[in-house]
């Protein structure tokens, strides 16, 4: 991977106290990609971008260039950048917004430009002031430059840029959400269909959702050419990405890969290995809704979208979370499943019942009441929420949030039944019931 | 809407059926037999999909998928499998995650035996629980409003309450608060849910979270006996269901009529039914003796009014009788109304109208007159009319529907703030007394006035007419009538608000027309032939005969459900006349201001007691049926008004309701074939009695535009409210309290010039009545304008036409 | 709607100001609610009416939109809002041990205000700081790498030294430890209160640390 240059994390390794400010921006070639897009023309914007084959990185993965291309042709269209970043184990966006804001604006202008987009909007998550600041700042900074506001350098071209405070709510990660969320309305999911956002999206308008990440890819292959970006690690899933590692490492922290090492190189040799040199346990390979990955199954997997992809996870938004062998799996599957309940809208019955039966089942466990049936249960209720507990899921739900409780209850079913079963055994057959809402 | 559909083939459950393209699945198979279980679906709200009760199996090209069937439109060659395994699975998982949380409190709650819930777990559900944890818990019940209750722990959270009071009432008063599992709906602290359209939550919800408070604990629903009929409030005529046990009627749901209310009815008409069973009813005829009522014989009390009515005719003639009333009842009871002052007294002295709607003649005569479902398909709609939410909140409904979700553009002008004004694509105030000069202004399209006129060209057009005020000449409505005419594609749809009144004016209870709309000057034919001669001249209407009792030329006055001392915006005088009466009979269900000035008061059948029909304000004619007996010796207004022409030697030959229809069917053209069995069996929705042989051309009045009286001073406006102190309200305990009282409305230049604000005291004069009430500022109102609501519970009933004096301070 | 007492001078501008970024004002709802809290140090039903009023919509629909999300403190909260981030990476690494000791030094458990009205603490789900895990938040300015010991240490500073302002490079220098990165650049701004300190909600003190 050392032979790719950096892309999204060059500069604030070059000029750390410095990389936020537009003095540095500019004087490492920043806003160049931005004069070259206006002269290029949006077609041609749009060609580079899909050239590049650079993959959405806040989750689904689909590729940036291909989800331009279904925007409807309605004027007016927005942009809205998902900096709604909110899933658990990942950190990546936090730290290009606090450390790289320009190249994000940047992104974000040419990509508005490539839509003819001229009102986009930044959602930054609430419990992010720091990132929402700095982004501020550097929208401030590009509005005095001329960059943003009306006529950007005299092209003609007219961009507002607002950067809007979510208000704590990890559903607001989901396009349709975040839409609603951006109207201010609660951050319920919409129905797809019929509320395709490129079709009906903010305001009932044709709208992109892209994530942080994403767009800060954009200025470097504006810079540098899709086929350049292209070129770099699996075809199918090319350029650099952010993975956020966190957990039982020695090294956690974000690292900017290229696709194409195995878990085993990533977890030991660029995370620095396990903590106290204990055994690795499991690991979840793409944010806290991927299935569970094991040793003895997938460390020696490539970490690659199509690898993780045909062993049943996903990328997901590029966090590992690496569990070592003092780990209580139940109480890690109760962790995760406590978060999908606590973050729940509550629009739709089987995720909004569902996702704290499963907790409540889970803490009653862990509480050393479990009971025989509760591993038939905690099945059934999984599939009442995803019929077949498949990767990809299938729902009964709206959207993804209520099978991706289902994950973390398959994963522990599937990899650790004796450690279920073990809870079980711990158990006095007395129902009782615990409250857990707070 | 009216487009023609295009049909699709799909494949439900391995047969091949047709359906319009781009109908929800949901309804295509319940229009197909195949009942998909749902709650959030509601087919008069628009689908969310978020209970996912009706998820059913559709083939993708990516092999089975399951889908909420109320969000799936149909496509041509979709194959679906309602009852699959996978189906069935899911349906029963949804069930048990609804059960979860639920109390399963049935045997104390009012929708045990009629629960969606309930009924859909048995055909449906898992026959067991596997949650052993504890449910969620709240404060069980909660009054939301004076008149809804919420169990937040029975609520599946289907959002029905929610999406209908923002979309369909807009009142967005109760949401979903909170999120996840602890999502519940409520209120904001201190805002009760005090909508007036509240109860149909009750109505649509799908268990027992809302109950309404006069209803809760009354009955079992498998204890209730039903019948359909036609709501006595309005005069759209909302169909609705009556409930009742062991004589007592317990309660009115609406029924889906989708050419009228569509199943929503105002919280007046669904919780009004109180007053039937009021322990205030008259139950005996009483006589005036010595200034005290005693109570008397049918016989007696019968055989004293003919005696009276006789003497009178025969020293004074017959137009020293008149009578007032008529629009309470059915249209079979104004027949015989109609029949006895021309056949029995001889003389056209008589009104279905309080002195405060239009010109009989130019209600009934108006060319093209429209009808409500025209709304659907209107471009432009313009509102110059009392304000519909106050007054024809189902109108308004359907009004707030077109400009909403159809897309038309709203018109609306009136002197004060409307429930439509959110809605108006332009609104136009004006101070009372100038409406003349705006509809000059909007017909010549002046500069502010050019963008409305421009729609107004754009049909079709539904023009909705009538006073805006009590205070202000009801001439106005015919001048904009005049002007909407000539619209393109036009129909109009002037409006008054007693409940019959187009019924009772369609059986010629007004001073110039007969039974069928027919003049009553040189009338011929059927009713001639039934009826023999009737006076050609024009009898007077309500003002006048108040007047005429004043001055001596009118001698008796019978009122027919009737209380001009409450409703006539003249109301001391009034009450001068009454005083003024040789004599006077009212004929009522309850002891009313004007009956306790009479010198006989016999009690009469009201709603529920009696069957005949009733006719809304676009023609409908919809039958009204019976399901308990009257109190105590209460007769049908027909029968009592038979009995008195019998008495006097003069009988109208009326002796049920039944032959009273069809002799009307027989001598009103226009309701030929309106039959009983009709309306009974294939005019469910009612039958719109054709308006084509209107053979009064009409003549527009020209209104006049000065009114000098209040050019200088405060101009009054005078409005009615939903909730007042009329008898059938005042004797409905639930909703007596929620009339507002009294309050001066002010525009806020005029609230700065009085230096007051909102809630301050202000002494108000109007004519001779005097009183305090706090100042409510309305920024639609003109300056030098004051807003009053009419009838309010405690004060003298007012005069429109009065001057106004308002003074800062006072005391209450 | 019924006419609401309007916020300060500063606050009714800044609402203008916000309003005036989004196509449609219903847009502002969200800011708007931050900036009632920083009126009253909480979201009060006077500041939802306010709002309700100013984007046209009726309180309970203000309050629907607000109940939703967590960081709209709908009853009063202390000076210092201290969230323990209990989530998946945080608890592999001590969360649920750091929340119990700011429980313990607070005097209070998650979700309730200490009686001097100064402590709020609560458990929080995942804040996006995984890599320096376990985390806190103090009026929403990060703390990564803390131990127990270390958050008894900050509520204790907390209580004693009651800052009118918060800066997060000096918190993090007195009782953090591993970052998810180097945070690098200084923080020149400090949050006022128990919200989200962002400059269009006028809830920054700028700093001069020069």
């Amino acid at each position: 991977m050392t032979d790719h240059p950096l892309i999204l994390t060059a500069r604030m390794h070059a000029h750390p106290e410095s990389s936020h400010t537009i003095a540095t921006y500019e004087a490492t070639g920043g806003y160049t990609a931005l004069r070259t897009a206006l002269d290029m023309g949006r077609d041609a914007i749009v060609e580079e971008v899909k050239a590049a084959n650079l993959r959405g990185r806040g989750g689904a993965g689909f590729p940036a260039g291909v989800k331009w291309g279904f925007l409807a042709p309605a004027r007016p269209a927005y942009l809205v950048v998902n900096g709604d970043e909110s899933e658990p184990g990942t950190f990546k966006d936090r730290q290009l917004m606090e450390r790289d804001p320009h190249q994000l604006v940047e992104g974000t202008i040419i990509s508005s430009l490539a839509n003819e987009v001229n009102h986009a909007f930044i959602y930054i998550r609430g419990e992010y002031p720091k990132s929402a600041r700095r982004v501020q700042a550097a929208v401030d900074e590009a509005y005095a430059a001329g960059y943003l506001g009306a006529n950007i350098l005299d092209s003609g071209y007219d961009l507002e840029l607002t950067v809007h405070l979510g208000g704590g709510a990890y559903i607001c990660g989901e396009e349709t959400a975040l839409l609603n969320s951006l109207e201010g309305r609660r951050g319920e999911p919409r129905l797809k269909p019929p509320f395709f956002p490129a079709v009906r999206g903010l305001y009932m308008a044709p709208t992109i959702v892209n994530n942080i990440e994403t767009l800060s890819n954009i200025p470097w292959i504006i810079n540098n050419g899709g086929n350049a970006y292209s070129a770099i690690g699996p075809e199918d899933s090319p350029g650099r990405r952010m993975c956020s590692i966190s957990g039982h490492v020695n090294r956690p922290g974000n690292y900017e890969i290229v696709e194409g090492i195995t878990w085993r190189e990533l977890i030991y040799d660029v995370a620095g290995g396990i903590r106290n040199g204990n055994e690795l346990k499991a690991w979840v390979p793409g944010g806290a809704s991927a299935p569970w990955f094991v040793p003895a199954e997938h460390l020696d997997t490539e970490v690659t979208k199509a690898a993780i992809d045909s062993n049943g996870s996903m990328t997901g938004s590029g966090a590992v979370i690496v569990m070592d062998h003092t780990t209580d799996m139940v109480a890690a599957a109760e962790r995760l499943v406590r978060f999908f309940a606590h973050e729940s809208c509550g629009l739709c019955t089987p995720c909004r019942e569902g996702t704290t039966w499963l907790d409540m089942i889970l803490r009653r466990m862990l509480a050393g009441h479990g009971r025989a049936s509760d591993p038939d249960v905690l099945y059934d209720v999984s599939d009442n929420i995803s019929p077949g507990v498949t990767w990809p899921p299938k729902m009964t739900t709206i959207c993804p949030l209520g099978p991706s409780a289902v994950s973390p209850v398959a994963s522990l079913l599937k990899h650790f039944p004796e450690e279920v079963a073990a809870a079980v055994e711990r158990g006095t057959q007395v129902p009782v019931s615990i409250g857990i809402r707070s | 809407m009216s487009e023609p559909a295009e049909f699709v083939t799909i494949k439900l459950n391995g047969e091949e059926i047709q359906a319009p393209a781009g109908e929800m699945l949901i309804k295509v198979a319940e229009d197909n037999g195949t009942y998909i279980p749902r709650f959030c679906w509601h087919p008069r709200m628009k689908p969310v999909g978020l209970c996912r009760m009706c998820l059913v199996e559709v083939e993708t090209p990516r092999g089975t998928a399951l889908v909420p069937s109320c969000v799936q439109p149909v496509a041509d060659g979709m194959a679906v499998e309602t009852g699959s395994p996978v189906a069935l699975k899911a349906q029963e998982g949804v069930l048990e995650f609804l059960l979860v949380n639920h109390p399963l409190d049935c045997p104390i709650c009012d929708r045990g035996g009629e629960c969606p819930l309930q009924d859909q777990v048995m055909s449906y559900g898992p026959g067991e629980s596997r949650f052993v944890e504890e449910k969620r818990h709240y404060e069980k019940p909660v009054p939301i409003s004076d008149l809804v209750l919420l169990d937040r722990e029975r609520c599946i959270l289907c959002a029905r309450c929610t999406r209908f009071s923002d979309e369909i009432a807009g009142d967005p008063l109760i949401e979903f608060q909170n999120r996840g599992n602890g999502t519940e709906i409520f209120t904001f602290p201190d805002e009760p849910f005090a909508s007036y359209f509240s109860g149909n939550t009750v109505q649509i919800c799908p268990v027992g979270a809302l109950t309404a408070a006069p209803y809760r604990f009354r009955a079992r629903p498998w204890d209730l006996l039903t019948i359909e009929s036609t709501s006595p409030f309005h005069t759209e005529g909302s169909r609705i269901t009556v409930h009742a046990s062991q004589n007592q009627v317990l309660r009115f749901l609406g029924v889906d009529n989708g050419l009228t209310n569509q199943g929503w009815l105002s919280d007046k008409e669904r919780f009004g039914f109180e007053f039937i069973g009021s322990p205030d009813r008259l139950k005996m005829p009483m006589i005036r003796e010595d200034g005290e009522f005693r109570e008397a014989s049918w016989g007696e009390a019968i055989g004293l009014v003919a005696a009276r009515l006789k003497e009178i005719v025969e020293r004074s003639g017959p137009d020293a009788v008149g009578a007032i009333g008529g629009a309470q009842g059915t249209n079979e009871d104004a027949y015989a109304l109609s029949k006895f002052m021309r056949v029995a007294v001889g003389t056209n002295n008589l009104d279905a109208q309080l002195d405060d709607g239009l010109n009989p003649d130019f209600l009934v005569g108006v060319g093209s007159r429209a009808r409500i479902q025209d709304l659907e398909s209107a471009k432009t709609i313009l509102v110059w009319s009392a304000d519909l939410k106050e007054e024809n909140p189902i109108l308004y409904l359907r009004v707030r529907r077109a400009a909403r979700e159809l897309d038309a553009t709203l018109i609306v002008v009136h002197p004060a703030r409307t429930g439509l004004d959110d809605l108006a694509d332009h609104k136009f105030g004006y101070r009372p007394g100038d409406g003349a000069d705006l509809l000059a202004d909007l017909a010549a399209g002046t500069q502010d006035y050019a963008p409305a006129l421009d729609a107004l060209q754009d049909g079709p057009v539904v023009v909705i007419l009538g006073r805006t005020g009590l205070s202000e000449d009801g001439g106005l409505a015919e001048a904009v009538a005049s002007f909407a005419r000539d619209l393109p594609a036009a129909s109009i749809m002037p409006i008054v608000r007693r409940a019959n009144t187009f019924g009772a004016l369609d059986m010629g209870v007004a001073p110039s027309l007969l039974p069928g709309r027919i003049p009553a000057r040189g009338a011929s034919g059927a009713i001639i032939e039934l009826w023999g001669k009737v006076p050609a001249t024009r009898g007077l209407d309500t003002a006048g005969m108040l007047a005429g009792l004043v001055g001596g030329e009118l001698e008796a006055l019978i009122m027919v459900g009737a209380d001009p001392v409450r409703d006539v915006p003249s109301g001391s005088k009034a009450a001068d006349a009454l005083r003024a009466a040789d004599f006077s009979v009212a004929i009522d269900l309850f002891m009313t201001d004007s009956a306790a000035m009479a010198d006989v008061v016999l009690p009469a059948e009201g709603f529920t007691e009696k069957e005949g029909t009733v006719t809304n304000l676009e023609g409908r004619v919809q039958k009204v049926n019976r399901i308990v007996p009257g109190p105590g010796q209460a007769r049908p207004d027909w029968s009592v008004l038979d009995g008195i022409a019998e008495s006097m030697g003069s009988p109208i030959g009326l002796p049920s309701s039944e032959a009273i229809a069809k002799e009307i069917s027989t001598v009103a053209t226009a309701y030929e074939g309106v039959s009983w069995d009709l309306l009974e069996g294939e005019a469910r929705e009612g039958a719109v009695v054709p308006i084509g042989d209107v053979r009064q051309p009409l003549e527009y009045i020209a209104v006049n535009a000065e009114q000098p009286a209040r050019t200088k001073g405060l101009a009054l406006h005078l409005a009615r409210t939903l909730y007042d102190d009329g008898s059938a309200i005042r004797h409905s305990l639930s909703l007596a309290k929620l009339a507002p009282g009294m309050t001066a409305g002010l525009s806020p230049d005029q609230a700065v010039d009085l230096g007051v604000e909102a809630g301050d005291l202000v002494t108000v004069s109007i004519g001779s009545v005097t009183f305090a009430c706090p100042v409510r500022i309305d920024r639609a109102l003109a300056d030098k304008t004051v807003a009053i609501p009419f009838n309010q519970p405690g004060i003298e009933t007012l005069d429109a036409a009065a001057s106004v004096l308002v003074k800062a301070g006072g005391s209450s | 709607m019924t006419d609401t007492a309007r916020w300060s001078e500063e606050s009714e501008a800044l609402a203008e100001s916000v309003m005036a970024k989004y196509p449609q004002k219903r847009s502002a709802l969200m800011p708007l609610l931050y900036i009632a809290m920083r009126e009253d140090g909480y979201l009060s039903e006077a500041g939802m009416r306010r709002v309700a009023d100013l984007v046209d919509l009726e309180p309970a629909q203000v309050s629907s939109v607000a109940s939703f999300y967590t960081m709209y403190k709908l009853e009063p909260v202390g000076k210092y809002l201290v969230s323990v981030c209990t989530s998946i990476s945080c608890w592999l690494l001590g969360g649920d041990e750091v929340l119990e000791a700011v429980e313990a030094s607070a005097g209070v458990p998650s979700g309730e205000t200490d009686e001097s009205g100064v402590i709020s603490p609560e458990h929080v789900e995942c804040i996006g700081a995984c890599g320096g895990a376990p985390a806190v938040q103090v009026n929403y300015e990060l703390i990564e790498g803390l131990t127990p010991k270390k958050a008894t240490e900050l509520v204790e500073w907390l209580n004693a030294a009651q800052p009118a302002t918060l800066n997060g490079d000096e918190m993090q220098a007195l009782f953090g430890g591993e970052r998810s990165f180097d945070w690098a650049i200084n923080e020149t701004n400090d949050a006022t209160g128990p919200y989200p300190a962002f400059q269009p909600h006028g809830t920054i003190a700028a700093l001069d640390r020069s």
